[in-house]
């Protein structure tokens, strides 16, 4: 209604741009000014310098935190995919609608269960004495160590991501046309051809979104590598909790979150694009 | 049926039983009464329970999660519901950025959400009080929230509040008395699944809480310390209270998606 | 028809979106207690026209008035234009009673009053029995009616109905038809009806309004439209007629419809063509025969069952399609 102005859009509208800009984006703003900012005698000066930038960015151990980060969350968003993809087919191809969609439900389950009990629980399971390596000795194997270790770190990314993953490749994978997969079949194309010439480029956006929320959760998680890794060497984000907590270097703990948001975006940005950009 | 589905069906068993696996252990050893958790299992006992919950503390930080909880799921509905809304309701200008600024918390790393939040609290006094916790978990829930009330909204026919309007309830009266009624189940879901989220937090909280300490970051600090199976009795309390709340919101959005 | 007091008028009403216009020129009045139905196709602004009229949206220009009264910024919920909804929108939340009773507990009538009107509407579309149920529980035909009582239960002068019978299976349409004609008699308000179906709209209104992309193309009774399309839009909107270019006077077009036309085997006295036979396809009392001119032009004559026996045609036999000059409609464009 053009000729009346109604309160009635602006209540519902308001609400979240004055709570997201009081806590959400203040936050985060605040947190780059910080990275600006002075310690003195463990107090922080508003100030613009770059010490805090120099200081961080021309030490080893930070680019040995910034490439193990990028590497872990890298390898586990393709581990996570592949792992995941036979269950996802399965699930989309092969069971009952029913059957997914009870499926689809368990996996949700743990996304909102506790995180840290249940790394707990594998440093229980995977520790030299515990129950997994009782098991392999039962067999005649090990014992392996795999606590403390790039495969203990693996382990953990594996439980937080993977449900996610599979209910994403899923979801896309059960949209595809059923015509346009036995249209392939009619045409003579053999089931591997259909998987990798029709199935997987129809699936393409689903796939690549679930290897970006693999990517994002193994990047930011900081429980797997401290818990289960032996942190060493740090993630970015054991090295944000280590600055953060002690010495009160809050501004250093800023230009490490930082870096972490700008390469976060850059590569969820570059596979969001390279998967909607090559379907013409 | 065929080698291939036989050999399929068991794969995703295999991964079920992997996902589930630390959930399961940990109500297993919660109930062992070995100290250190080997195999072959002790017996089964209590004691961890006993032992967890006669400690004064460890109620205060039930009773913590549990204020921040509601608060934090009471704040992220309303706030997501309401953004669910004007998404549903009306189209505007930058209405893709107001989208974005609404949708862009969960994909911030924890800590950097931890971090930010110190700082910002700590300038406004709030920094480890519940109320800062509270306002930490509801910027982490609201997306979910509204990203649920949207899913039901997308249900709703667009007739249905103009034909309010058009039998004679002004645009209030239509909201409460069509719009909302209709988005009940996806707000009760809503508010289970956001306090799920904060019950189990522990990043930000970890940050933002100083003394006031809710479960998860009690969890936290004790698996800092002397591991203890008081943890595997916590957890498994903790993982029945979410559990329950996700169960229950999931219920709800199938059966009335079903209807 | 007696001349009736006016109860709507647009005048010179405009709706505009951005760049898209929806009407362009709309100058209309609806009597009271006329049956009016708006028709088209798709995108010709006949559901933005109701809309207007309903004030879910306001015009551009020009104004709207109902009952005397300038209606363009009163809002929706402070008119009484109740409609019936292409979708029905009935709450799916609330039972069928509460759906009756919605109007009434907006406007503040009380509970004790609210029941038996509600009750009474619902026993007056057959609904008795059926006021706790919910609204899934009901058949097609069953929500129609709610919808219908929900809408009426205010008893409101005019009824607005927006392609209510899509919705429905072949038979029900027809029955709804007979129970939407019975009711507006009944009542004697004024039924705004709008449709793209010309069958619907033939069989019930009173007057036809025939729009095309946002503007009237041919306002008139059923039948006058049927025989005296005004222009090339509306005759081949209305279907079932013969277009003949340039056979009029000054080379104006002609329309005759399919069953005034007469097919032989020989050459008939008067305005005749010649065609191959197609196709015929039975439109239940009679049959409609499909011919094509060597031009590539489809005609149509409508037959009955022996005529078409007599004639023996098949398929690519040649005929002549005549008509009595009178029943040949000139056109204005």
């Amino acid at each position: 209604m053009k000729t009346r102005i109604s309160l009635y859009p602006y209540v519902w509208r308001l609400p979240l741009l004055i709570w997201q800009g009081l806590f959400f984006v203040g936050p985060l703003v605040l947190m780059v000014a910080m990275s600006f900012w002075l310690v003195k005698n463990y107090r922080m000066e508003p100030d613009f310098i770059l010490k805090n930038w120099d200081k961080m960015l021309s030490r080893g151990y930070f680019w040995d935190a910034y490439w193990i980060t990028l590497w872990r969350a890298s390898l586990a968003a393709v581990l996570a995919s592949l792992i995941a993809f036979p269950a996802s087919y399965t699930l989309a191809f092969r069971v009952s609608e029913t059957t997914r969609r009870w499926a689809i439900f368990f996996l949700i389950v743990p996304f909102f269960t506790s995180y840290l009990v249940r790394a707990y629980a594998w440093q229980v399971l995977l520790a030299e004495s515990g129950p997994i390596n009782a098991i392999l000795g039962f067999v005649g194997l090990g014992p392996l160590t795999m606590l403390n270790t790039g495969i203990g770190a693996m382990v953990g990314y594996m439980t937080l991501v993977l449900p996610l993953v599979v209910i994403l490749q899923t979801f896309s994978l059960a949209a595809i046309d059923r015509n346009l997969i036995e249209a392939a079949w009619n045409l003579g194309a053999r089931p591997r051809a259909t998987l990798f010439r029709v199935i997987i480029p129809s699936a393409r956006v689903g796939l690549i979104i679930g290897a970006v929320f693999a990517f994002i959760l193994s990047y930011g998680d900081f429980v797997s590598p401290f818990y289960l890794g032996g942190s060493k060497p740090p993630t970015m984000s054991i090295l944000i909790i280590d600055t953060t907590k002690s010495g009160q270097q809050w501004p250093r703990a800023a230009v490490v979150a930082i870096m972490m948001i700008v390469t976060l975006f850059t590569v969820a940005f570059a596979a969001v694009g390279a998967a909607y950009g090559r379907r013409k | 049926m065929r080698l291939s589905d036989v050999l399929s069906r068991i794969y995703v068993l295999a991964l079920f039983l992997f996902v589930f696996l630390p959930i399961l252990t940990s109500v297993v050893f919660s109930f062992n009464s070995d100290r250190f958790p080997t195999v072959p299992l002790g017996h089964f006992t209590t004691h961890w329970y006993e032992t967890a919950f006669s400690r004064p503390e460890v109620w205060t930080a039930f009773g913590n999660s549990l204020i921040v909880a509601v608060c934090a799921a009471a704040l992220s509905t309303v706030l997501g519901f309401v953004t669910a809304y004007t998404d549903y309701r009306y189209g505007f200008r930058f209405k893709s950025a107001y989208l974005a600024l609404a949708l862009l918390p969960p994909t911030i790393p924890l800590v950097i959400m931890g971090l930010a939040m110190l700082a910002w609290l700590g300038r406004l006094g709030l920094s480890g009080t519940l109320p800062g916790i509270v306002i930490a978990h509801t910027v982490m829930g609201a997306p979910f929230a509204m990203a649920i009330c949207r899913m039901r909204l997308q249900q709703m026919d667009p007739s249905l509040e103009a034909a309010a309007w058009n039998l004679g309830a002004s645009p209030w009266r239509a909201m409460s008395a069509v719009v909302i009624p209709f988005t009940v189940p996806a707000l009760i879901s809503a508010f289970c699944l956001t306090a799920a989220v904060s019950f189990d937090e522990f990043i930000v909280a970890w940050f933002v809480s100083g003394l006031n300490k809710t479960v998860p970051v009690m969890i936290l600090e004790i698996l800092q310390g002397n591991v203890d199976p008081q943890i595997n009795a916590i957890g498994t309390v903790v993982f029945l209270t979410s559990m329950t709340l996700v169960i229950l919101a999931q219920l709800l959005i199938l059966r009335r998606s079903a209807a | 028809m007696t001349k009736q007091e006016t109860l709507v008028t647009f005048q010179g009403v405009r709706k505009q979106y951005d760049d898209f216009v929806a009407v362009k020129t709309l100058d209309l009045e609806i009597g009271r207690g006329e049956f009016v139905a708006i028709m088209g196709p798709s995108g010709c602004g006949k559901t933005t026209t109701l809309r207007m009229l309903a004030g879910l949206e306001s015009p551009t220009e020009g104004t709207i008035t109902i009952g005397g009264k300038v209606m363009n910024d009163v809002p929706a919920h402070e008119r009484d234009t109740p409609l019936v909804w292409q979708s029905l929108a009935l709450f799916p939340f609330l039972n069928v009673q509460e759906n009756v009773e919605f109007g009434l507990k907006m406007r503040g009538v009380p509970d004790f009053e609210r029941q038996p009107r509600a009750l009474m509407w619902l026993e007056r579309m057959g609904l008795k029995g059926f006021e706790k149920r919910r609204i899934d529980q009901l058949s097609g035909g069953q929500r129609q009616r709610v919808a219908l009582a929900r809408s009426l239960v205010t008893e409101p002068e005019m009824l607005l109905l927006d392609e209510p019978l899509s919705a429905l299976d072949a038979h029900l349409v027809i029955r709804m038809q007979g129970v939407l004609t019975k009711l507006q008699k009944e009542l004697g308000i004024t039924f705004v009806y709008v449709t793209h179906s010309q069958s619907e709209a033939f069989a019930m209104a009173d007057r036809v309004v025939i729009m095309g992309q946002g503007e009237v193309a041919q306002i008139g009774a059923p039948r006058d439209i049927f025989r005296a399309p005004r222009n090339r839009f509306v005759a081949e909107f209305v279907g079932r007629n013969n277009i003949f270019t340039g056979l009029g006077r000054e080379g104006r077009d002609i329309v005759v419809a399919a069953d005034r036309i007469s097919v032989t085997r020989d050459k008939p006295e008067g305005p005749a063509i010649k065609a191959e036979f197609l196709s015929e396809e039975f439109v239940g009392t009679a049959i409609l025969c499909y011919f094509e001119t060597p031009e590539g032009e489809e005609l149509k004559a409508q037959v009955t069952e022996e005529q078409l026996e007599a004639l023996g045609a098949e398929p690519g036999m040649a005929f002549w399609l005549g008509w009595a000059p009178e029943a040949a409609h000139e056109m204005e464009g």
